[in-house]
């Protein structure tokens, strides 16, 4: 095998029909860098909501003298008894796995803390503007969110009861929509991508056809015959990749990451879960594009 | 050396064979003349040889192997042992003469140093010496053909099959091609040459195996073309 002259061929496939190729090059490029954001954005979306899987709780927020809800007018803010017996109905349902109780002392701390990012919001806040609550762990959410609410919502002192889930399920949403939009497109862009390897490959075969020719004649092997246009599909994908990863790189500098402003808790993506998401398009990249070229050219090399 | 047992072959999409129970048997070094009128089965025969075609029937055998034994992967092995020209030469125009002779070995991986040393030996050996930077279209047809003989001869191939080689040349120039043709032979290589040529058939009194519509009607050592087409 003479590489040199493997490369020659390559270089003289992949000028010829330099218009295919640089369209080539930008069609994998695009597609791969939609697939990759896509994935990005799945894996960012996973890490928030591992976050959250441990904090879902149900809030039963308590009536303080400033609530505004009739209840609460009515009977003023909440009792140590009436905490006392809210405490006693949601311990003994066996559908709760834990209670605690937060004072407003506590919540206060807590949201201060939060958004520690903008201390100009929580100037805005005092101690006292925050009722007290309590946060429920339940063994099952999904099932026994109703019982549980139904089992307090009236009593004296309970101001209201809020589903954690319920609040994120809605901002899941969408972005689990936003995430199968741009793995959707990059689908159909990574089709567009394969019939343009096809495409460019046979026109390639055709463009070449007299060196196929002799090729054949004087006893090339069918490997050293496709090689240089297999190579030559690998690589214009291998190009489109390169530039496809250094738009990835930016996407998790410029936008990803600027997210972590909008989180006080962890939410990043490691260098990690960027080269594997990288690598990962280079696998889909290079495999599309060499299988593509090895079957276009079983059809058009005639051997 | 190639050795046709009743071999015949039908074209798909065509009703009429192109060859019919065909027996021939071509011993090494002999130089053999395929005539006949166009579409006698000339060229499907020299196809045959190569298995860029597959008998519909019967058995052929180049240097003693059954071609439809050799796997695919193999064919590429066979076609090694043969040189072949045709009527339109089929050099690559983008490469001169020593490139176009070079690229046949090259395209089989043979090392630099061994082309540098056979391709311009077998320049000269067809009568090019000195026009090794030409490109082909700097060559008359004669001097193209060469080339295109020195290709198929620089991997010093068992079988030369040659496709009414003269086909496009003037007669003058075609007794030179000949000559070449004339000293691969003598190095023991077998030649086979379909042609329409009668004055070259003639003069070189070697045996003649004439086609018609498929069929051998005639199979003769130091021939002649015979009757007018
Ligand atoms: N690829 C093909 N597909 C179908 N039919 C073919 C094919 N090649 C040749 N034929 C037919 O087979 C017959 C023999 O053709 P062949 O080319 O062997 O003739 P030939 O003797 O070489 O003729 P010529 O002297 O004109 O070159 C013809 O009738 C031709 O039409
Ligand atoms: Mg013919």
């Amino acid at each position: 095998m003479r590489a040199q002259f493997v490369f020659q061929e390559i270089w003289i496939g992949l000028r010829r029909n330099l218009t295919m190729t640089i369209a080539l090059v930008v069609v994998v490029a695009i597609s791969l860098s939609l697939l990759g954001t896509g994935l990005l954005f799945i894996k960012q979306v996973d890490s928030t909501r591992t976050y959250w899987q441990g904090k879902v709780e149900v809030s039963i927020y308590l009536c303080t003298s400033e609530s505004v809800s009739v209840q609460c007018k009515q009977n003023g803010a909440s009792t140590a008894a009436q905490r006392q017996q809210i405490q006693q109905t949601l311990s003994s349902n066996s559908a709760v796995a834990s209670v605690t109780y937060e004072s407003q002392a506590q919540a206060y701390q807590r949201f201060k803390q939060e958004f520690s990012n903008s201390p100009s919001f929580v100037s805005t806040v005092q101690q006292g503007d925050i009722p007290d609550s309590f946060q429920v762990k339940l063994k099952n959410p999904q099932a026994d969110y109703g019982s549980v609410a139904a089992s307090v919502t009236s009593k004296p002192g309970v101001d209201s009861v809020i589903d954690d889930r319920s609040i994120l399920d809605k901002f899941y949403k969408l972005l689990d929509g936003a995430r199968n939009a741009v793995v959707i497109i990059a689908l159909v862009l990574l089709i567009a991508a394969t019939l343009l390897v096809a495409n460019t490959i046979r026109l390639s075969a055709f463009n070449r056809r007299r060196e196929t020719g002799i090729m054949r004649l004087v006893g090339a092997s069918n490997f050293y015959i496709q090689l240089p246009f297999l190579l030559e599909g690998v690589i214009a994908g291998l190009i489109g990749w390169a530039i496809a990863a250094g738009l990835l790189i930016a996407v998790k500098a410029l936008w990803l990451d600027n997210l972590q402003q909008y989180f006080t808790f962890n939410v990043g993506l490691s260098a990690g879960d960027l080269i594997e998401v990288v690598v990962l398009a280079m696998c889909v990249g290079v495999v599309l594009c060499g299988a593509t070229s090895f079957l276009t050219l079983r059809r058009y090399l005639r051997i | 050396m190639i050795n046709f047992d009743n071999v015949s072959k039908i074209y798909p999409s065509q009703s009429r064979p192109a060859l019919e129970n065909v027996s021939i048997g071509v011993e090494k070094g002999e130089f053999v003349f395929l005539v006949g009128p166009s579409g006698s089965g000339k060229s499907t025969f020299l196809r045959l040889v190569l298995k860029e075609e597959r008998p519909t029937d019967g058995r052929i055998r180049v240097a003693g192997r059954d071609l439809a034994r050799l796997s695919n992967w193999r064919v590429p092995m066979l076609r090694r042992r043969i040189g072949c020209v045709f009527q339109d030469f089929r050099l690559l125009p983008n490469k001169n003469v020593y490139q176009n002779v070079a690229f046949a070995l090259e395209v089989i991986g043979k090392p630099r140093r061994f082309i540098r040393k056979v391709v311009p030996e077998v320049i000269d050996l067809v009568g090019l010496e000195g026009k090794h930077d030409r490109m082909p279209d700097e060559l008359s047809g004669g001097e193209q053909q060469r080339v295109a003989m020195a290709r198929a001869f620089v991997n010093r191939p068992m079988i030369l099959l040659a496709d009414e080689p003269t086909g496009n040349i003037d007669p003058a120039t075609s007794i030179g091609i000949m000559k070449v043709l004339d000293r691969i032979n003598r190095t023991g290589t077998t030649v086979v040459m379909a042609t329409h040529d009668a004055a070259i058939v003639d003069s070189m009194r070697k045996r003649v195996i004439e086609l018609e519509y498929g069929k051998v009607v005639r199979d003769q050592s130091r021939g002649v073309y015979g009757q007018a087409y």
